[in-house]
């Protein structure tokens, strides 16, 4: 049963090019994490001032192999997930490279989740790896991103909770 | 043949003949060779002059490009999309059409300030004369950025000028390449964004020595006037004088009138952003109290507009809101425009007498007016302020809305979300309108210093509500409070100072200097500054402010309610807090990085950029912070340490500058270089792991600082300090044991001495290396050994036994 509509809202302040985010639903996104052979979860700073600490860990419980960015790794101490500190820039650089060994040894990723960040940084990064990778990435924050492949339009905080949960128990 | 000297000629036999030379082409370099002074091998490089040294570096420090656009609309065959990568319609494709934006930022910046710098000179020279000597201090070396860049050592104002056709030829030939087709490499367009960068730090210095040896400012003085700062510090009950900018050229005009006519207790006398920092500077090069107040940076120019306390603003050039006039206009605060870079259509009243430009803007017939002429603004503004201050008195002039309207204001909004999503932060002003309701305004009081004050979010507002407005004024008791104490700029640091400290950084035994320099744009508010700062002083660190950084530093106190500034002594030595100055004093960090490899390491630096930007980035660990940065300025600033091989660390509103520049630490060929002694290579610490790059947060800040403090010639006492702050401030901000730790180890020695016997064991259970426990000592492990006489250089040619 669909419990919040996360398509709706995808309001812009500016436009960035010729191609947007795909609005997502919690149980297309669900879906698009358990169908992916590589996925990596980067959570930002902004997760440690919110109630969204806690889902980025049941997601990093699921298995999601999680880069920590800013100072987020505080969040993630005593865990028991499988988070690494990155700085989100230099992380951007790395993805680029197809030699990269990912932040486990075992290679590159091929889909990326967005959670916990301010949405100007965040959609810089998206930018890069927009244009100049071909790894798809997916931004679940609870505002619109426009440079992600699929985003969670605009929500209200509690919103956006709800819809974290039904992502998760679709994963 | 005679030769041909510069100076003013009679010729016999013909009265009233009088022959000027002003300029020889030539005379300088003429000059350094009948001295003997040895010039290197590219004085006044051209544009490719450099571009192997950019080369080098491009090959370990990649671009990374973040596109704020897609497209590219640069010219009629377009727009044109360029995403992934794609070739637009002239052929040029995103990475490179990304560089090009980079550049164009560079040589903007570099324009800003060389721009400031022609124009200042040109006005200290029609005052004091082509001949009036450069004085800086106790320095021989009077001009380290100009000297390194074009060879020409600088004795007199006349000799700048030289100096300033060099950087705007330059700078032309750069702007040319911005034209649509031609240059299609992303690598050449970087290459030539460092070049401007380069330029940058030549323009800014001439501007600064100019004034500093013409105004009256401080010179390498380590014990420069406190100034007050903050808006709470400014006493609206006389008439205020608001000046805006960035060149106090005619602002000296002004404070001259008001000293001579009595004017400095009946004024209050305030200014926003580097002239205010300017003013604190001028004539105060004997200690003398500053005769202005400092409001604050251009996060602070609406907010105080807006508060209506100015009776009159005057504004000069660069970091000046667009809207002045028409903000002011509303309240009836005229505006006087005085450089041509800011006219915002006003008529041009500079041949005009000051009564009837003081009648007519008192009158409101006119909202304004342009001054270019200096001795008539020192006097119209001046006694504009004190007619205007009583008649806008009796109007009742006001801006911010009553409690009771604030009630109302707060009560309209939908909680709809459209301020947050145009808001630069996306601040949670929503919850803090719900809060308001509520009567509770701390979460507005929060907001007003994380609000960079641009006002995008009132036009948005589907129910017309005044929300900056509103912020300011839910803040007013935050804001009374604002009170602070800036050290006036000091200018260069001195060739004495060098000589006591060069050692020190050279061998790491001081742990760094912390550059933190640029703009208001931060992610968190203002106090973030203080913490970093505070946090690095305590660790023996070097900081050096300047500009908007070093206004905002001063706003905060500690338990005591001391500022850093009267907390740390402000001496070139570990631990000390130095504000070098306005915006282009930032030429005088890059110009201490210079005089170490000149004074400590006695490399000549005439002409000969490479050998020195290769000895500054293996040797001294200085790490550039522009948290704040947006202009166009702080991203040639950046470049043009980023040259000489310093690297920069911006925050996360930096991501829109369009491209990092971001090493490969897990690249092991990437990290090597020779030992100049025999030309061998020998691997190096992935230290600076970047040139240019973001942060997201100042706990992640920190770390990254101390980290890429890291040099190749750090000996054991300086590594381990380095690595010591790295480990600790990985530690308490981020909670964890950095993974990369042991990468910096050479020897037991360099181990953090406190934690030896435990990242001993570490070492050898997690990374394998063999200890011999009764010694304490290392057998194996580490890459790099530990070598105090080796010579780490990029620069194959700097090898003795060089096969080149």
């Amino acid at each position: 049963m669909l419990m919040v509509d996360t398509t709706k809202n995808t309001m812009v302040h500016t436009t960035w090019g010729t191609r947007s985010a795909k609005p997502v639903q919690p149980l297309v996104a669900a879906k698009l994490i358990s169908k992916a052979k590589r996925p990596l979860l980067v959570v930002g700073s902004e997760i440690l001032e919110s109630d969204v600490l806690s889902k980025a860990i049941a997601l990093g419980k699921k298995g999601l192999q999680i880069a920590a960015t800013g100072h987020s790794i505080q969040g993630f101490k005593n865990q028991e997930v499988n988070a690494k500190y990155i700085n989100i820039h230099f992380l951007a650089h790395y993805l680029s490279d197809k030699n990269w060994k990912g932040l486990d040894g075992n290679g590159s990723y091929d889909l990326l989740i967005f959670l916990g960040h301010k949405l100007y940084y965040m959609d810089q990064v998206l930018s890069g790896i927009k244009n100049f990778t071909d790894i798809k990435t997916l931004a679940i924050d609870r505002r619109y991103s426009q440079n992600a492949d699929m985003s969670f339009g605009n929500l209200k905080p509690e919103d956006h909770l709800a819809a974290l949960d039904e992502l998760i128990a679709n994963i | 043949m005679n030769k041909i000297s510069t100076g003013k000629f009679s010729i016999e036999d013909l009265e009233n003949v009088q022959i000027t030379i002003n300029n020889i082409v030539g005379a300088i370099e003429t000059k350094a060779e009948e001295e003997g002074i040895e010039i290197g091998p590219t004085p006044k490089p051209g544009i490719s002059a450099l571009r192997e040294w950019d080369y080098k570096l491009l090959s370990r420090y990649q671009p990374v490009y973040t596109p704020v656009c897609d497209q590219c609309c640069y010219c009629t065959f377009g727009k044109c999309d360029l995403g992934g990568n794609k070739e637009g319609a002239c052929g040029i494709n995103m990475a490179a059409h990304q560089a090009r934006e980079f550049l164009l930022r560079v040589i903007t910046g570099a324009a800003a300030h060389s721009g400031h710098g022609r124009h200042i000179l040109h006005h200290l020279i029609e005052i004091h004369g082509r001949d009036h000597p450069i004085d800086v201090g106790p320095s021989n070396l009077l001009a380290p950025n100009t000297q390194l860049v074009t060879g020409i050592i600088p004795k007199t104002l006349g000799d700048l000028e030289t100096v300033m056709d060099y950087v705007e030829e330059q700078l032309t030939q750069l702007l040319a390449t911005i034209h649509m087709g031609q240059e299609g490499s992303a690598l050449d367009f970087e290459s030539k964004a460092l070049h401007g960068g380069m330029l940058d730090h030549v323009g800014m210095e001439v501007s600064d020595i100019a004034q500093v040896s013409c105004m009256g400012m401080p010179k390498s003085d380590p014990e420069t006037p406190l100034a007050e700062i903050g808006m709470g510090c400014i006493d609206s009950t006389k008439p205020v004088l608001l000046v805006i900018g960035h060149n106090v050229a005619g602002v000296t005009y002004i404070m001259d009138y008001m000293k001579e006519h009595n004017l400095e207790d009946k004024i209050e006398l305030a200014g926003l952003c580097c002239t205010a920092i300017d003013m604190t500077r001028y004539k105060t090069d004997k200690r003398s109290q500053p005769r202005a107040k400092v409001i604050g940076t251009l996060a602070k120019e609406l907010k105080m507009i807006r508060s209506a306390a100015p009776d009159v603003i005057v504004v000069d050039e660069q970091c000046v809101r667009a809207d002045v006039l028409d903000e002011a206009k509303r309240l009836f605060i005229p505006v006087i425009t005085t450089n041509e870079k800011i006219m915002y259509g006003l008529p041009n009243r500079s041949n005009d007498s000051a009564d009837r430009i003081i009648e007519d803007l008192s009158s409101g017939k006119e909202a304004g007016a342009l001054i270019l002429d200096f001795d008539l603004l020192g006097e119209v503004a001046p006694r504009l302020a004190m007619k205007m201050a009583p008649i806008r008195e009796a109007k009742g002039i006001k801006s911010l809305p009553s409690e009771e309207e604030m009630k109302t204001l707060t009560a309209a909004c939908v909680q709809c979300g459209a301020c947050e999503v145009v808001c630069p932060n996306n601040l949670p002003i929503m919850n803090a309108m719900k809060a308001a309701v509520e009567g509770d305004l701390t979460k507005f009081e929060k907001l007003h210093d994380h609000c960079i004050a641009c006002g995008r979010c009132d036009p948005v507002c589907p129910k017309d509500i005044p929300i900056l407005n509103v912020i300011e004024k839910a803040a007013q008791k935050v804001i009374r409070e604002e009170k602070g104490k800036m050290r006036a700029g000091r200018g260069q640091i001195s060739d004495p100072e060098i000589r006591e400290e060069g050692v020190n950084l050279v061998m790491g035994t001081t742990p760094g200097i912390v550059a933190m320099v640029g703009c208001s744009n931060y992610p968190e508010g203002t106090k973030d500054l203080y913490t970093v700062a505070n946090e690095m002083l305590q660790r023996n660190y070097i900081v050096v402010m300047s500009g908007c950084s070093a206004m905002d530093l001063g706003m905060y106190k500690d338990e005591d309610g001391q500022t850093l500034y009267e907390k740390y002594p402000a001496k070139f030595l570990a631990g000390n807090l130095i504000n070098v100055g306005s915006c282009v004093s930032n030429s005088h960090i890059t110009g201490t990085a210079i005089k170490v490899a000149a004074i400590f390491a006695q490399r000549n630096i005439t002409g000969n950029y490479e050998e020195i930007a290769d000895y500054i980035m293996n040797r001294i660990g200085a790490v550039g912070v522009a948290w704040g940065a947006y202009s166009q300025k702080a991203s040639s600033i950046a470049t043009g340490c980023n040259r000489l091989g310093i690297p920069v660390i911006v925050g996360p509103h930096g991501s829109k500058y369009r491209r990092a520049l971001i090493g490969r630490p897990y690249n092991e060929q990437d990290w090597k270089v020779y030992d100049a002694r025999n030309g061998e290579e020998m691997p190096i610490p992935a230290s600076p792991e970047f040139l240019l790059t973001t942060a997201e947060t100042i706990e992640e800040l920190m770390p990254m600082i101390a980290k890429n403090c890291i040099r190749p010639s750090d000996n054991n006492m300086g590594r381990m300090i380095k690595l010591t702050h790295y480990i600790e401030l990985s530690q308490k901000y981020l909670g964890h044991m950095p993974e990369d730790w042991y990468k910096f180890v050479r020897t037991e020695t360099d181990l953090p001495l406190a934690k030896r016997e435990e990242l001993l064991k570490i070492l050898e259970q997690e990374h394998g290396w063999e200890i011999d426990w009764k010694r304490k000592k290392i057998i194996s492990g580490p890459i790099m050994k530990m070598d105090v006489s080796a010579q780490p250089t990029n620069v194959k040619r700097l090898c003795k036994e060089s096969v080149c």
